[in-house]
């Protein structure tokens, strides 16, 4: 008999045992999240004790964790263990305040690798597939976060990195990749590259699964990602402040995300309210880890806007589906697959004497590929009439907005008082991205 | 010591007219313009006016970015070979230069070089040395 899970014992749990688990696990996470400065003081204010929780319900009585609480507790007030017991940390961008760091023990990196192999078998890829990682390597998740992944599958793993669009092609065709894993944004570029050289990857590469993530995409751009490889294209979900990929990932009915229930404890609120949403309806994700032994977190906003999908889903997993990301609760915007926050642009530019601190983020396809446009006003005063210095300064307004949200953007200089100022709530971010859609 | 007025001048349908309609308002004669495009959605707008400080003056209380940048003007012939007599000289001198436009004066008989370099001091100096006439102010401006 072929195998038809990759742990049959914790994705087919009867609701009830999964629930059962979810407690057991709870109790436990709250118990070792106690040792860290951050959860010891909040429930010691909230008088919390280890151990209250008989069902999974009960979550709603805990506080929410935020991002900005990871910030101001920077960098090791969410440790629960000494710094010999942790082997790695990943952390977001940023050259300007705190970055969002998550520490992993071995035990938590060994779990994360088993819910990304976990979650590549759901999606089809088998230990005979040869996948490649088309990510960045390093800090980001994407990277180190599928290559063990693809290992702990037993797939044939080649850790190609982001961009590059030449190699990826050879690297597919020397090698008969038959799974990639890359942002869908990009994947409309490399399309373009297989055309520029008179390749079509329908018959001149052997790919079959598509994995694409990081970057928020419509159904309309995954169908036409599946008709330019002439491959399956699969959803995966995850966040760095839950480990990264790996959270949650279609299966072979594409309808929605499996949310690994067994490792998370899942709620969808109302981001004003706070208070869960009925079944079916849009809300902010709040997530609990359940098996991470450095840096638990219980009921982290991710911010995030989904919705549970009603009902069961045909392939036997009990594990709720969430779907695709439709928004989020805060001004957060993806761009080849970095997290952007309007803020860190800004916290640049007020550096920057030359320029104003005024901007404008248009987001924009040209040429297939998502561009970050950032409008900055040039400072009356500071104009020279000289065409190398304002060259120079679009240059370094580039490199430093670049080393700040790892996206390179393209910085446009505009007159001075072209750009609304910013009263109130200003907009800030036009997206005006094809999703994928362009001809 | 003649000075032209360079306007930072986005790529944009109403934003070169808006400056002429400046100059035009305040009675400011354009000799001569040259646009330098970038790649980047924006240029710089070189103009020779017959008054540069009252363009700079009034341009600048209209909010545009403006800028009046000294430059070297030396006269040469309207005629075949005009402007290639002129940079011979240049180049026995020694004279790089960035950018450079020019004006005809007087139609078949005299026209203008106008040159930005770097180290204007140095050029002026080797100019001088070399034999040859920097125009003064009122003959650049057309006055």
């Amino acid at each position: 008999m072929t195998q038809k899970f990759w742990q049959e014992e914790f994705e087919t749990l009867s609701r009830n045992d999964l629930e059962k688990l979810q407690v057991e696990r709870l109790n436990k996470t709250i118990e070792s999240a106690c040792a860290s400065p951050f959860y010891r003081e909040l429930y010691k204010q909230k008088n919390i004790n280890q151990g209250s929780i008989k069902s999974i319900e009960q979550i709603r009585e805990l506080p929410f964790t935020t991002k900005q609480d990871l910030r101001e507790n920077f960098p090791y007030g969410f440790l629960t263990l000494p710094k010999k017991d942790i082997v790695r940390l990943h952390s977001s961008s940023g050259t300007t305040g705190n970055p969002t760091v998550i520490f992993h023990t071995k035990h938590d990196l060994e779990s994360w690798a088993n819910l990304l192999a976990r979650s590549l078998f759901t999606a089809g890829v088998r230990d005979t597939d040869v996948f490649q990682n088309i990510c960045g390597y390093g800090l980001f998740t994407g990277g180190l976060g599928f290559q063990y992944g693809i290992e702990r599958l037993g797939a044939l793993s080649i850790p190609a990195g982001a961009g590059n669009s030449l190699r990826q092609i050879k690297l597919m065709r020397d090698y008969g990749t038959t799974a990639a894993h890359a942002i869908p944004s990009y994947l409309g570029r490399l399309y373009e590259v297989f055309e520029e050289e008179g390749m079509d990857p329908k018959k001149d590469t052997q790919l079959k699964i598509l994995v694409i993530g990081a970057e928020p995409h419509t159904d309309a751009q995954r169908k036409r990602i599946e008709e330019m490889y002439g491959v399956r294209a699969y959803n995966s979900f995850g966040l760095s402040e839950m480990n990264g990929p790996g959270v949650a990932f279609e299966c072979e009915n594409q309808n929605g995300l499996h949310i690994w229930e067994d490792c998370y404890v899942v709620e969808i609120v109302n981001p004003d309210t706070l208070e869960p949403v009925p079944d079916g309806e849009y809300g902010e994700l709040v997530m609990t880890t359940l098996d991470r032994e450095a840096m638990p977190l219980i009921r982290y906003r991710t911010r995030d806007i989904t919705r549970f999908i009603p009902g069961d889903c045909s392939c036997g997993r009990t594990h709720r589906r969430i779907d695709r990301i439709t928004g989020r609760s805060d001004d957060m915007f993806i761009i080849k697959g970095c997290n952007v926050f309007p803020m860190q642009i800004e916290g640049v530019l007020m550096k920057i004497p030359e320029v104003g601190s005024d901007y404008m983020i248009n987001l924009e396809t040209m040429n297939g590929n998502d561009e970050m446009v950032v409008e900055v006003e040039v400072k009356k005063d500071w104009f020279r009439g000289d065409i190398r210095r304002l060259d120079n300064l679009t240059k370094t307004i580039t490199r430093q907005i670049r080393d700040e949200v790892l996206a390179k953007p393209i910085v446009k200089l505009v007159e001075a008082g072209s750009i609304p100022k910013s009263e109130g709530k200003a907009v800030r971010v036009k997206d005006n991205r094809k999703n994928g859609l362009v001809d | 010591m003649a000075y032209i007025v360079s306007i930072f001048l986005e790529n944009k349908i109403g934003h070169f007219e808006r400056v002429t309609t400046i100059l035009k308002e305040n009675c400011i004669n354009i000799r001569s313009m040259a646009i330098n495009d970038t790649a980047n959605g924006w240029g710089i707008l070189d103009l020779i006016t017959d008054d540069p400080q009252k363009a700079l003056d009034k341009l600048s209380e209209k909010g545009v970015s403006v800028a009046l940048r000294k430059v070297i003007a030396l006269e040469m012939l309207d005629d075949v070979g005009g402007l290639n007599d002129l940079l011979i000289e240049l180049s026995r001198a020694g004279i790089n230069f960035n950018n450079a436009f020019g004006r005809i004066v007087q139609e078949r008989k005299t026209a203008i070089l106008v040159l930005s370099v770097e180290d204007y001091e140095e050029s002026l100096a080797k100019l001088k040395s070399h034999g040859l006439t920097i125009l003064d102010d009122a003959k650049v401006y057309g006055n």
